[in-house]
């Protein structure tokens, strides 16, 4: 019995150390491993990210894998997060970009700067953050060259969610997953966002058109005044305090639409290009 | 009507991506808040009460607004107009996209409201270099509490830290400093009453704690320090996952609003930061301003409570019984306490090893346990936790 239980634990350790075999701080000329590797699971993540661990909570977290690195005076640590899925990965991803900064091909999309990169794999999201000794260092080709290997050895696709492309061109910022209440509107429970010029658009995906009927139904419920539309298969338009002109529709399992346009009229006419775009 | 225009800011901040940022609503005044006790903004059907955070004087509403994991800023516009005025961010949230979205939906409404932003960098360059970052991306030139971000004891809070805090007072960056904290407070909160130089404390503070924290609380706002309350809804609620039965429980119509309600009842906590991403949720906090906790809230809440009866070691030393093979039971659950309830595993785990040096014996090995809790704690359960989380 004690020799079953010794087999396993030994089985488990190594199972958890090869699937954290895209932890290696010699990935990185000069760099070497600083403490050992730790692993993190949605009940103590707060120790780790002590006051930030919601943010990856809320878009769907199931571990962390860790390591701490450090040459000569710097450190550098690589976060390893496995999320619930591609979505959350994405999501996460998207939500730590800066819109300010160009975006690199690494994964299904990738940020270097000079201490830190992110980027997302399949349902992996992983941040390398160096502490430089010299604050004005800029290490982005190393970093660069650390996140493709790591990346080279998580599993998964580097094709992001399909939704993405289903917005019309001229966004103005890379387009968020929104874990929660999109708009601010509980029925409106995950989706996608992105910004134009003028006025946002999302999609949300409903299990089936029957159940996206079902929230357009209680959608409109919240505004009163509101009015059929012409757009995908049954819409509305309206007027909100805090969404302006917006416009929602359904198109088969697909909610989607656009807000914050100076008044309904215009909302629906984009959101008829958007419908369009829907498959 | 005011939120349009903010609302367009936003769109508009988002194009320029804070590049236009430092132009807008440049002003070197700092607001004064002075809003009467229980007063309601004019249309507002929303009845608010206030508290004044600690030696601050701040007037502060007793349900603020904890911005981590809003998406939307027209949830931040519309609590802002509703006369929510106490707002938290940080830098590192999002990497400093939640203050970029934080400060543009306040737009306007910023000199109305109590803005409050953190710093986790390690020394005192890097903190000064946050902050210049954050006036940046909150479209403001002060910011009202600048806190250090998630301390868990004095050791973490270097000399260097509290120059910097300081000397961004003198410029007029910030009006008050603080200090963030999730656990350790015990320890913590009266080292920060003895160095006399915070003006503000948020700790993790809900219906779940010990008497310890209470005390804390209290030795905290007599010494005047302000208290702003975080984790109200007993923090790790996103961690249960669903079928857990303490998931299923706290999703009971009410359980959020009921514990909202525990803390705000404290005199000594002046304001509150739960999350909220959505509007339901907003109308459902705004509430705990406007009704008195009741029996029914304390009925909800004491049936969580119960709920995790069988986990939680209270530490009271009335163990019944004494392990057979000589394990320091009492001390080992205190172990794991720090790490399940006070998320402090790597404390735990160093303290359970220390423990754990000196004995070898496995719970699993035994058929029973001859040691019983009188509070309920299923300790055979636990211990096995404790030896397959830390060992």
């Amino acid at each position: 019995m004690k020799r079953a239980a010794l087999w396993l634990t030994v089985l488990f350790a190594a199972g958890t150390a090869a699937a954290q075999g895209f932890l290696d701080c010699h990935f990185a000329p000069g760099w070497e491993q600083s403490g050992a590797k730790r692993q993190y699971d949605a009940g103590n993540l707060f120790d780790l990210k002590d006051g930030s661990a919601e943010g990856y909570l809320i878009f769907g977290f199931i571990r962390m894998s860790t390591i701490d690195c450090k040459s000569g005076a710097n450190t550098l640590t690589i976060d390893v997060s496995e999320m619930t899925g591609v979505d959350a990965a994405y999501g996460i991803f998207a939500a730590n970009l800066d819109p300010t900064q160009p975006t690199t091909e690494i994964g299904m999309g990738g940020q270097v700067q000079a201490q830190s990169t992110i980027f997302a794999k399949g349902k992996y999201y992983v941040e390398i953050v160096e502490v430089a000794a010299d604050s004005s260092t800029d290490d982005s080709l190393m970093l660069r060259a650390l996140a493709s290997a790591v990346e080279m050895r998580l599993e998964g696709s580097v094709t992001p969610p399909a939704q993405l492309h289903w917005f019309p061109p001229g966004n103005v910022a890379p387009v968020r997953m929104v874990p929660e209440s999109v708009l601010g509107l509980r029925e409106l429970s995950r989706g996608y966002v992105t910004n134009y010029a003028k006025g946002q658009a999302f999609i949300v995906l409903e299990d089936t058109p029957d159940d996206a009927a079902l929230v357009l139904k209680a959608l409109r419920a919240h505004f009163p005044g509101a009015i059929q539309a012409q757009v995908g298969d049954e819409a509305f338009q309206a007027n909100a305090q805090y969404l302006d002109g917006l416009c929602i529709f359904r198109k088969g399992r697909v909610l989607a639409g656009y807000a914050n346009l100076p008044n309904p009229q215009q909302a629906a006419a984009q959101a008829a290009a958007l419908a369009a775009r829907i498959p | 009507m005011p939120s349009k225009t903010s609302r367009r800011s936003f769109l508009s901040a988002s194009i320029s991506a804070g590049l236009l940022a430092p132009l807008a609503g440049a002003s070197p005044a700092i607001g004064a808040l002075s809003p009467t006790e229980d007063a309601a903004p004019t249309g507002s059907a929303v009845k608010l009460s206030y508290k004044t955070l600690g030696r601050t004087g701040l007037k502060v509403t007793t349900v603020g607004f904890g911005c981590m994991i809003t998406s939307d800023p027209s949830v931040i516009e519309r609590a802002a107009d509703l006369g929510i005025n106490y707002f938290d961010t940080a830098r590192s949230y999002q990497h400093g996209n939640n203050e970029r979205m934080v400060g543009a939906a306040l737009g306007a409404r910023r000199k109305q409201v109590v803005l409050s932003t953190k710093t986790h960098a390690p020394d005192k360059a890097g903190m000064m270099q946050h902050l210049d970052e954050s006036l940046k991306e909150l479209n403001t030139d002060y910011i009202d509490i600048w806190y250090l971000h998630g301390r868990s004891g004095p050791a973490e809070i270097p000399d260097e830290h509290i120059e910097a805090q300081q000397l961004a007072k003198q410029q007029g960056k910030v009006r008050f400093i603080g200090v963030s904290t999730h656990g350790g407070q015990p320890q913590l909160i009266p080292w920060m009453i003895q160095k006399r130089v915070f003006d503000v404390v948020l700790p993790a503070y809900n219906f779940s704690m010990d008497a310890a924290m209470n005390e804390a609380i209290d030795a905290a706002a007599k010494a005047g320090l302000g208290v702003v309350a975080m984790k109200v809804m007993a923090g790790g609620f996103r961690s249960h996952r669903p079928g857990d039965p303490l998931a299923d429980k706290l999703a009971q119509p009410g359980a959020l609003l009921a514990a909202l309600k525990w803390v705000v009842k404290n005199p000594n906590v002046a304001t509150t930061i739960p999350s909220m991403t959505g509007m339901d949720q907003l109308d459902e906090n705004l509430k705990a301003m406007d009704h008195t906790y009741s029996p029914a809230d304390a009925q909800i809440l004491a049936a969580h409570l119960e709920q995790i009866r069988p986990l939680y070691c209270r530490m009271c030393g009335q163990c019944d019984g004494a392990c057979s093979h000589g394990l320091p039971v009492a001390d080992a659950l205190r172990c794991l306490t720090y790490a399940d309830g006070y998320g402090q595993f790597a404390l735990g785990r160093e303290r359970y090893l220390e423990l754990a040096s000196a004995h070898t014996a496995r719970c699993a090995d035994c058929a029973s346990c001859t040691v019983h809790c009188p509070h309920g704690v299923h300790v055979a359960r636990r211990m096995a936790r404790a030896q397959e989380l830390f060992a």
